[in-house]
């Protein structure tokens, strides 16, 4: 038997590499947008610490609870993603039967397997994490002492969610089948995460910016879960930091060794749990759903849904669906679809348009104006989401359609309905949800409506064009194929004629604004330019749902599962 | 029946499938046998439609496939190597779906799918998720759903991959009585032993060119007067499909 974990971790670190060999470009975009990132996170931890170390009674109390707090959320994400990781690394991963077969030690697997969830869940929140810590150091003059006291700090507080998560995840392996295990953890990962979006903007941190705003918060920390407990690791990690800060005396190094003796142990336990269950967990893991011994409640329901459309469209739409519906990982996306909905009206509700002077006035339809776009935007971005993987989802299984007597526009004009119908119902809901909000009125509200109808059709007709394209029949994975190379293209593309088109429509609704407003009929003239530019408008979407669809039909004739 | 003339297929400077040109009869058990990169995939591929050909025509059931290819899959049957199914539809789902792709009346298309659930082992499993399926099962439904819409041909690639012994033994029976009711067989495999017990003729490809056509008694008398590797040890008139095959492409080219 070959020792060592290192031989175990190169087919990661090989792809890794490659990975960065492939495309540096984009790693230079992604460290680029990161350090941005970083920078955005810092200032705003900057102001923050700074306005509490001016508080010279509540400072002290007010950094510790806002350390604690980071670290609460940050042991939050870190438990649940590596549950969710540990359950690919230990239990799906193609490669897992591989190891298995060889001879490899189930505790050499499990050190291999625990170093991959390890890094692959944490290196995020240790990414956006370290701008606040940081910050913790400039803002208090920290010496060298913190920030080796920081690092030393976060590998045993990284590790012991890690710990406990491939704990976690070996029970539920136990228990449930893993496929359900995992669809099941997506689903509260989609929930938790669409919550957190819609709570963390409904507390409006934008007033954070505000010296009252401020206080709020501080007053909020102030109150935040009394006093923390004392046998908790994320309380044992700001004990470290809080002396070495210099904000208060304490014991660093005893709560460091608090910490750093948690991890050791629960990584041991760790070890000797999957050391023991690994073979018969494993097995479990392996084992697929209990029978219904019918049909199942919701091809019933897709049935008598279809049944309306022609045969042929009606089995490809209902199959796109239970596809669709059958996927969990599409269901935690539609809940993040739906907590960021939920924001974009809430901004436009919050948004201080509410007064009737001539000002307020222009500013609320210049307001729905921009509105046309951003709508036009956000469903754009869904389209990326949701009709640009379409073809791609096809997959391995394309030779289907394919070997069948089925002519390919016919699959276009089914997978064009799927994405078409849902869109449209997004777009004109934001539309007049957020016209609602802003005070437009109906006449200006039903415009954007048309206005969005041709928009969204040629949005989508692209989407199956450049999704033809650049297909990625190689995942299944829709979140993947949606960042992938031609998505952006995609994107960037939409948006290209999403100002193409708002260009056009600027002036005619502007003027039909303003004689509204003075109540003073548009001239013969006006009129015929009013109708040339929305017909202008409407003819380039036309012109691109064309032109894309042709393009669209073409491709999925060369495409090749 | 199948009908191919002049099929060729480059990629760049490779030549995987070279100015084949091929008729199989109507009922006839057709075995298309090669060794590994040979071409075979390639060429039923063409034939179905799912690769452009370089040049050539193919025909199915007397329809050119690139210009009546409606037509001419609604024909046929085709079992791919690696039959990748819809892994979130049930099998009764997938063998409701293609049958209406191939226009199958409803109540026609309900109770052949239950029969061929049936056939194939699979009524039990039915309603779960194709994703829960062993590959031998998968396999087998790849197979229903290929007879689904009863063609009257057959194309299948490697179908005896991932079949078991009893699944193999009924799959030749299946085949045999498929043929005897006039279904034409186009069966690409490395199983020669099932190819020789099944099939009225053979088609050998090497690097992507036909290098022998016919029955076996042709085949065998074609091997004898081709060159011998020495590997091949009945050279008679006994002589088994495998050592006929292993004569005319040249075993000495290595071992794999």
């Amino acid at each position: 038997m070959v020792g060592g974990v290192a031989p175990l971790l190169l087919p990661r670190a090989l792809a890794a590499r490659h990975a960065f060999r492939r495309g540096p470009g984009r790693v230079v975009f992604l460290a680029v947008l990161t350090a941005v990132f970083w920078a955005g996170c810092f200032a705003l931890f900057t102001h923050v610490l700074e306005y509490f170390h001016t508080l010279a009674d509540f400072g002290p109390l007010l950094t510790q609870r806002f350390l604690v707090l980071l670290f609460v959320t940050f042991f939050g994400v870190l438990l649940i993603s590596n549950t969710v990781s540990a359950l690919t690394t230990f239990y799906l991963a193609g490669d897992v039967a591989l190891l298995f077969a060889a001879p490899v030690g189930t505790r050499r697997l499990h050190h291999a397997r625990f170093a991959e969830t390890l890094v692959s869940s944490s290196w995020m929140v240790l990414l956006f994490g370290l701008p606040a810590f940081l910050a913790y150091g400039v803002v208090y003059g920290a010496g060298p002492g913190f920030y080796v006291g920081t690092v030393l700090t976060l590998v045993p507080f990284l590790v012991i969610p890690a710990a406990l998560g491939v704990l976690l995840t070996t029970a539920l392996v136990m228990v449930f089948p893993a496929r359900r295990t995992r669809d099941g953890l997506l689903v509260l990962v989609g929930l938790l995460v669409a919550t957190g979006f819609v709570l963390a903007r409904t507390l409006r941190p934008e007033r954070l910016a505000d010296p009252s705003g401020l206080v709020g918060f501080a007053a909020f920390l102030v109150g935040f879960g009394g006093e923390p407990s004392p046998y908790v690791p994320t309380t044992w990690a700001a004990e470290v930091l809080i002396p070495l800060l210099g904000a208060r005396e304490g014991e660093p190094l005893f709560h460091l060794a608090l910490l750093a003796s948690t991890a050791a142990m629960l990584f041991l336990v760790s070890a000797a749990v999957v050391e023991r269950v690994f073979p018969t967990a494993w097995s479990r893991a392996q084992e697929g759903r209990v029978s219904f011994g019918s049909d199942r409640p919701l091809a019933r329901w897709l049935r008598t849904l279809t049944a309306p459309l022609p045969r042929t469209t009606g089995l490809l739409v209902a199959k796109d669906l239970a596809v669709f519906f059958r996927d969990a990982s599409q269901w935690s996306q539609l809940l993040l679809l739906l907590a960021l909905i939920v924001i974009y009206v809430f901004n436009f509700s919050v948004l201080p348009v509410g007064d009737d002077t001539a000002l307020g006035i222009v500013l609320r339809d210049v307001a729905a104006f921009c509105n046309l776009g951003l709508a036009a935007f956000v469903t754009t971005a869904v389209a990326v989401r949701f009709v640009y993987p379409m073809v791609s989802l096809e997959g391995r299984s394309w030779w289907i359609l394919r070997s069948a007597p089925l002519a390919l526009q016919r699959v276009w004009w089914s997978k064009f309905w799927l994405g078409f119908v849902p869109l449209v119902l997004l777009g004109e809901i934001l539309v007049a949800a957020t016209n609602h909000f802003l005070g437009v009125t109906h006449g200006l509200t039903l415009v954007f409506g048309l206005t969005l109808l041709p928009l969204l059709a040629a949005v989508v007709s692209l989407g199956l064009a450049f999704g033809a394209a650049y297909p990625r029949l190689d995942t299944q994975n829709a979140a993947q194929i949606a960042t992938s190379f031609g998505a952006i293209v995609y994107m960037v593309t939409c948006l290209g004629l999403i100002a193409l088109v708002s260009a056009l429509e600027a002036w005619p609704v502007t003027r039909l604004f303003w004689a509204s407003r003075a109540h003073a009929p548009l001239s013969r003239g006006e009129i015929g330019l009013v109708v040339l530019c929305l017909t202008s408008a409407g003819l380039c979407c036309a012109l691109v749902f064309l032109a894309s669809r042709r393009s669209g039909v073409e491709a999925l004739r060369r495409l090749q599962a | 029946m199948i009908e191919i003339r002049g099929l060729s297929k480059q990629y760049g400077p490779l030549v995987a499938v070279d100015d084949l040109t091929l008729t199989i009869e109507r009922g006839q058990l057709f075995g298309f046998i090669g060794r590994n990169g040979a071409g075979k995939t390639t060429t039923i591929r063409m034939m179905m439609g799912l690769l452009e050909p370089t040049e050539g025509t193919v025909c199915l059931g007397g329809f050119d496939i690139r210009r009546e290819p409606e037509r001419a899959k609604a024909t046929t049957g085709y079992l791919p190597d690696h039959p990748f199914l819809y892994d979130k539809l049930t099998g009764l789902e997938l063998l409701r779906f293609v049958g209406g792709l191939y226009g199958i009346e409803r109540r026609e298309c309900e109770a052949r799918s239950q029969e061929l659930l049936y056939d194939f082992a699979l009524a039990e499993r039915a309603h779960e998720l194709v994703e829960t399926y062993s590959h031998g099962m998968k396999q087998r439904l790849a197979l229903a759903a290929a007879l689904i819409h009863r063609p009257e041909i057959l194309v299948l690639d490697e179908p005896m991959v991932g079949l078991d012994p009893q699944g193999a033994l009924d799959f030749r029976r299946l085949l045999r009585r498929l043929g005897e009711t006039g279904v034409t067989i186009f069966i690409s495999t490395h199983s020669l032993a099932v190819a020789e017990e099944i099939c009225d003729r053979f088609g050998i490809l090497d690097r992507g060119r036909l290098m022998a056509l016919g029955d076996l008694t042709e085949l065998r008398a074609r091997a004898a007067r081709g060159p011998s590797n020495g590997n091949a040890s009945d050279e008679g008139d006994g002589s088994s499909l495998e050592s006929v095959f292993l004569r005319l492409v040249g075993a000495a080219d290595g071992e794999w």
